[in-house]
């Protein structure tokens, strides 16, 4: 049951992402895309900031107490905006966007498996690679559909 | 070159997954919105000097967008948030491909209807498959 729920909050938070980058692709057209990216970031923080004052629990443990390559987590999100905007115009969006969840998908296999960034390990089991399996098909029909449409995101 | 380009935007989407795998372990010590404010906090500085240093210098203001595109920082959070929650329960891989079936499924429905103002486009047989697929996938994952 907690499984299916997080499942769920994850295709929730993709789905806001989604609609995060189509709103910002338009918005970066018009006034830039570190115009746009900032835009993001700032009002992100503002939003969270209003969202600590007023509901979150006190922890003993504070961001200035952890080890600071916790805090580097940004410093991992920005370049991609950079590496997209810079790629996209000369690679094209259907290759561009294998490339990246091709990254994401290695990456979190390999984090999970050796459990590094202190995360739980994971090993890597014969349906986690059928699951592998699926989206290598599924990036397929994503590249094709992309190919065909070049505007898509 | 292009594989050089290709390359890196392989790093780029690896460095998606390593802000996945960093925020879980963080959110559990911190909390999960000061984990977000860290990223939105450390965000905002390196766009601000990237903006301060790169944008075309004669853009114009937000103040002259009309306010629906200026709603995308308010859905940012819940990314963040929904990443630092999830990823310590069902782990980055599975976080990840949740966050593809909700971007495929978007773009099915965002697209097909033309919503938040993008172009209308009709429902694509090639976006259904690769939504099956990564719902199989799901499945597969969560088996274990």
């Amino acid at each position: 049951m907690m499984l299916i729920l997080m499942i769920v909050l994850a295709i929730i938070g993709g789905a806001a992402l989604s609609v995060q980058a189509a709103l910002n692709g338009r918005l970066g057209g018009n006034v830039g895309v570190f115009k746009s990216a900032f835009l993001t970031f700032s009002v992100g923080a503002l939003v969270t900031a209003l969202l600590i004052f007023f509901f979150e629990p006190n922890h003993s443990v504070t961001l200035m107490d952890v080890p600071k390559w916790q805090l580097l987590g940004a410093l991992c999100g920005v370049p991609y905006i950079v590496i997209m905007v810079v790629a996209v115009q000369r690679i094209g969006t259907a290759v561009a966007t294998v490339a990246v969840i091709f990254g994401q998908l290695s990456m979190s296999v390999l984090i999970d498996n050796f459990g590094w960034l202190g995360n739980e390990v994971i090993t890597l089991s014969g349906s986690r690679i059928a699951a592998l399996v699926c989206l290598a098909i599924a990036l397929y029909f994503i590249y094709s559909s992309n190919k065909s449409e070049p505007k898509a995101a | 070159m292009q594989i050089l380009l290709i390359l890196i935007v392989v790093l780029g989407g690896m460095g998606l997954s390593v802000e996945a795998g960093l925020l879980g372990p963080l959110g559990g010590q911190v909390g999960e919105l000061w984990a977000t404010l860290s990223i939105f906090g450390v965000g905002a500085a390196l766009t601000f000097f990237l903006m301060l240093f790169f944008s075309p210098r004669n853009s114009p203001s937000f103040f002259s967008q009309p306010p629906l595109l200026l709603v995308g920082g308010i859905l940012g959070p819940i990314y963040v948030v929904v990443l630092t929650v999830v990823t310590p329960v069902i782990g980055v891989a599975m976080t990840m491909i949740g966050i593809l079936a909700g971007q495929i499924s978007k773009s099915l429905i965002i697209d097909h209807y033309g919503l938040f103002g993008t172009t209308e486009r009709k429902i694509d047989n090639k976006r259904i498959i690769a939504l099956v697929f990564i719902i199989a996938a799901l499945f597969f994952m969560a088996k274990g």
